[in-house]
């Protein structure tokens, strides 16, 4: 009789991360997931419907684990300057911790249920970061921008250097690794830039 | 209905087009027992998932079989 195993469902996430990170959403099967797992492919549809409901779910998980480690410590009425830093804190502290997770979240979401994944698991995490933004408008800490023009220039530099940081280059193809001081020093560019 | 291990029933099918699965459609919802299935396909296997408490692995077999299709448990 097959068993609904706690250990073996791990393994089967872990694998499936690595499988679609390496391979992309196109090459990805339940065949040879199971092989790379050492369990049948009888096991692996006990756990999941078929391929799109594995893909959904892993990425719905990491979706819900990177927002909720973003909004860690963090509350949409904390004062402009304090809220950005930590929302910097957060994400620059997933995307350098669980590197495997962001890049298989990156494939899932290109794929063809990228709206899926993004609408289950950003509930919660977008009421969050829209009430920061007002609230810092409100209180007359940020200037009044578009939540587009706020997002490119609060989070763009972060991301173009955690990009320069997986890489290990930066421009040119100088190497990078990101430190405290330049993450400092961008934050500070971007402060001077959107507060009022 | 909770889902367990044990009511979930795995096979190996030749149902590999969309009109093999209107063939069989009718049939496995006209089925009380069966509450809830999907074929996957995708896969190789063009694995039937079955979710039943009821009908054995037998049953499930003569069922898709008297249609017209291979049929066996995936291990």
């Amino acid at each position: 009789m097959r068993t609904r195993n706690a250990g073996k469902e791990l393994l089967v996430k872990d694998e499936a991360v690595k499988m679609l990170v390496a391979d992309g959403f196109q090459d990805f099967s339940m065949n040879r997931l199971a092989k790379a797992c050492g369990i049948s492919v009888a096991t692996l549809y006990i756990y999941y419907k078929d391929k799109d409901d594995l893909i959904k779910k892993i990425g719905v998980d990491i979706g819900i684990k990177y927002f909720s480690e973003t909004l860690k410590d963090f509350s949409p009425g904390m004062s402009f300057k304090e809220g950005l830093r930590k929302q910097w804190e957060n994400r620059a502290r997933f995307a350098m911790e669980c590197t495997e997770e962001v890049a298989c979240y990156e494939v899932i979401r290109h794929s063809p249920h990228g709206d899926h994944i993004l609408k289950e698991s950003l509930k919660g995490f977008q009421a969050a970061m829209h009430g920061f933004f007002q609230n810092a408008i409100k209180k007359k800490e940020l200037a009044p921008v578009s939540l587009e023009v706020f997002w490119s220039v609060a989070y763009g530099p972060l991301y173009t250097l955690l990009r320069f940081h997986s890489e290990g280059k930066s421009i040119g193809g100088a190497p990078f690794k990101l430190s405290k001081k330049a993450m400092d020093e961008a934050f500070r560019l971007v402060i001077k830039a959107l507060a009022k | 209905m909770v889902t367990t291990a044990n009511n979930i029933l795995v096979f190996k099918t030749n149902i590999q087009t969309k009109f093999d699965q209107i063939l069989i459609e009718d049939l496995l919802n006209s089925v009380d027992a069966i509450d809830k299935w999907n074929i996957d396909q995708h896969d190789i296997d063009c694995v039937l998932r079955i979710i039943s408490d009821t009908l054995t692995p037998d049953q499930i077999i003569s069922i898709i079989n008297h249609l017209g299709f291979e049929c066996s448990e995936l291990e």
